[in-house]
């Protein structure tokens, strides 16, 4: 069963398409990648995924059923543009959106300060929001997303505005809201990341779908399956490129009749960064 | 429409309103200064009574002098051969306020001529006491050199005292003391009321929705609830505050009148306990007994206090209610689609134009209702749902058929369902749109946007 799956989006403004007939699934317990150029439609398809926007045509399946009022109570948004009532107090603020996702007040209570301890940010509740520095508001924000315990995450850019540290401490709460069983899509011009964390990737571009899949199988497909072999012998430890044309099998044996030490012997995968480029770029010739 | 997040949304902008120490310090200083001014007449006559001014009257006439009797505000020292000059002079030192002089008598124009020196100026009230005193007693003395014979009788026979006393009759025909001075007070007051109300609530709306789209927190919002819920339970949360700060400020007016009435004891005359049956008895149960107690009470003031008393208090607190609550959720759904196209308050003078501007008119409209309540620019703007609010109060105290204010409602219910369904259709895509300043012309593409 997906998670979501959305079916024939199409989405207009006035004269200009924002998405054209998109159709994409998510599966149960992974974390997708949706990229694609800026102006490519992401954001459309995130809001038409929340109910934010109407599509004109096409549908939204939430755990195979079509998408309902309820079912946003189970997505957790973070959106790009980030945002806060800056005149109010951290702990109101942190309770009343997780009210509006239809916690009760003791239970958003309880459950935020858990994470408030975890996050090292207990003495931030009465504060309000305008004295937190941009990296404080980031983590108060990450939190307000995830404190219902959404089976969906929608985050947008989730590391920017966070220093090593901190974009590490989210890195692994990602992680870690993965296998506790919810289905995370990360929306993201990092490429690191996306080899990072990615179980599967959407791309979209010029509002539609240019590919979508797991992230080592379109590795595997875009790759040029060089290969790269090192090994070691009297004179120290060597790095040799096969192109993809020669044979391995031969060579592989040739260097172990040698005498040398094979250490390691892999495909060559490409670059996220470079399958993105050249995927946006051909796109772009295309149309 | 979710019923608990849109209590949820109402509740937060109730509270956060409410505990804001701008709200605080108008609830508690508007009564203060109303309060104020209802017994500021009472408090400027206690002071007023305390220093007596003292003022040297030099007549050279003669006639003058016995007509000038000492009162609670001005006590006469004569000296009709002092020199003028120098007592001018020695106006300070000798204790004095003032200097009046009297020329001698022209035998001609049979009349005197008066100057009055002072070291600082006597006000309105005493100027015209001394006026007057001066030209009775010239006209004394021209009756008795007349040489007609009971000419004072004459005169006195032929010189008219009417008062006029104004009485409105009810459907019943029971006639009621008024005072149309009274009237225009209050369907001022009202008029005024309305006009501050709307502006201000309304204003409040479009900031709150202008501060949730400047800092984005829209996105998150609107991620959890549907923009029209947003809309709505805002405009709710805030039309909470108005009612609350109103019923404040009725209580605690009421209760600092009250208050000082009962420190300041009997000095302060009927007029706290008068105000206080205003506000308790909506009318007097019959007309005759009206004006008895208005005559009883004394004066002017009774016939004030017996005006406000017959007044329908009942029926134009609850037209108040209801006009303030449907013109200002009129307006405040407008407003709230304006502060959904802008990103600061700033930007949003150009398009609140269409909506401060027949607010305005209403309020002027209104001003013309207290000169002729009946006339039909009145009835015209009383009736048309953007001015109606505000210029239909201000026709209440003259009496409007009750088939008049239920059209005017009708229409006024009418036209804020309208609006508002409008007014959310450029909400939802306002709120999401950033960037290039909106202008008219996008809000109308908005409203076509499926």
């Amino acid at each position: 069963m997906y998670a979501i799956e959305c079916r024939d989006i199409c989405k207009k403004f006035g004269p200009k398409t924002a998405l054209d007939n998109v159709s994409v699934a998510v599966n149960d317990g992974r974390i997708v990648g949706l990229l694609g150029p800026n102006g490519a439609g992401k954001t459309t398809l995130i809001r038409v995924i929340n109910r934010i926007t109407i599509p004109d045509s096409g549908e939204v399946l939430f755990k195979g059923a079509p998408i309902t009022r309820k079912d946003i109570e189970k997505i957790g948004y973070m959106p790009e543009e980030r945002g806060l009532y800056r005149k109010m107090k951290v702990g109101d603020q942190a309770i009343y959106l997780a009210r509006l996702k239809g916690m009760d007040t003791a239970s958003a209570r309880r459950e935020l300060k858990d994470w408030f301890v975890r996050f090292g940010i207990r003495d931030w509740w009465d504060k309000k929001v305008e004295e937190l520095s941009k990296g404080m508001a980031q983590k108060l924000q990450f939190i307000t997303t995830v404190v219902h315990k959404p089976s969906l995450m929608i985050l947008d850019e989730p590391f920017s505005g966070f220093d090593p540290v901190n974009a590490e401490v989210i890195r692994k709460e990602i992680l870690r809201l993965r296998d506790e069983g919810a289905t995370i899509i990360l929306s993201t011009h990092n490429m690191e990341s996306v080899e990072e964390l990615c179980d599967d990737i959407a791309l979209i571009n010029k509002s539609h779908l240019v590919i979508t899949g797991g992230v080592n199988d379109i590795r595997r497909e875009y790759g040029n399956h060089n290969v790269e072999l090192v090994y070691t012998d009297e004179a120290g430890r060597h790095t040799e490129v096969l192109p993809s044309e020669v044979d391995g099998t031969p060579t592989l044996r040739s260097f172990l009749d040698r005498g040398v030490t094979v250490n390691s012997y892999r495909e060559l995968m490409p670059r996220m960064n470079d399958i993105f480029i050249k995927l946006v770029s051909d796109n772009q010739t295309q149309i | 429409m979710n019923l608990r997040t849109t209590g949820i949304i109402i509740s937060r902008e109730y509270l956060n309103k409410v505990r804001k120490k701008s709200f605080l310090v108008t609830t508690f200083l508007v009564p203060v200064l109303f309060a104020a001014m209802c017994l500021l007449p009472t408090l400027i006559m206690l002071g007023a009574k305390e220093s007596a001014k003292e003022i040297v009257v030099v007549d050279r006439s003669g006639i003058v002098t016995p007509f000038l009797t000492d009162s609670e505000s001005v006590t006469y020292t004569f000296l009709p051969s002092a020199d003028p000059d120098s007592v001018k002079q020695a106006l300070a030192p000798l204790g004095f306020d003032a200097l009046l002089t009297v020329s001698e008598l022209d035998a001609e124009a049979r009349s005197v001529t008066a100057d009055v020196y002072s070291l600082k100026p006597l006000g309105m009230d005493i100027e015209g006491s001394v006026n007057s005193r001066i030209n009775d007693a010239v006209e004394a003395y021209r009756i008795e050199t007349s040489g007609i014979d009971n000419l004072k009788q004459i005169i006195s026979d032929i010189r008219p005292h009417v008062k006029l006393t104004t009485y409105t009759l009810d459907s019943e025909g029971k006639e009621t003391v008024s005072e149309s001075g009274v009237y225009m007070v209050v369907s001022m007051v009202l008029g005024m009321v309305i006009y501050l109300f709307i502006a201000l609530f309304g204003g409040m709306v479009m900031s709150s929705v202008i501060e949730e789209k400047s800092s984005r927190v829209i996105e998150v919002l609107v991620s959890s609830v549907k923009a029209t819920e947003l809309m709505f339970g805002k405009i709710l949360g805030v039309v909470l505050v108005a009612l609350t700060q109103f019923m404040l400020w009725i209580v605690l007016t009421v209760s600092i009148i009250a208050l000082a009435g009962a420190i300041a004891g009997p000095s302060m005359g009927a007029s706290p306990e008068a105000v206080e049956a205003m506000l308790s008895t909506p009318g007097l149960p019959d007309g005759t007994d009206a004006v008895t107690q208005a005559v009883a009470q004394g004066g002017d003031m009774g016939v004030i206090f017996s005006t406000l008393s017959n007044l329908p208090i009942g029926t134009i607190l609850a037209c108040f209610i209801v006009f303030f609550v449907f013109g200002y959720l009129l307006y405040s759904s407008l407003f709230a689609a304006i502060g959904s196209a802008v990103e600061n308050e700033g930007d949003s003078q150009q398009l609140q134009i269409p909506l401060t501007r027949p607010l305005l008119v209403g309020f002027f409209i209104a001003i013309y209702a207290f000169k002729a309540p009946d006339s039909a620019l009145v009835f015209w703007g009383s009736m048309i749902p953007f001015t109606s609010p505000i210029v239909m109060l201000a026709r209440l105290p003259f009496g409007v058929p009750a088939w008049e204010i239920l059209l005017s409602m009708a229409l006024l219910v009418l036209t804020f369902v309208v609006c508002a369904w409008l007014s959310a259709k450029i909400y939802r895509v306002g709120i999401l749109t950033f960037g290039k300043k909106a202008s008219w012309k996008d809000l109308y593409k908005w409203l076509k946007l499926k």
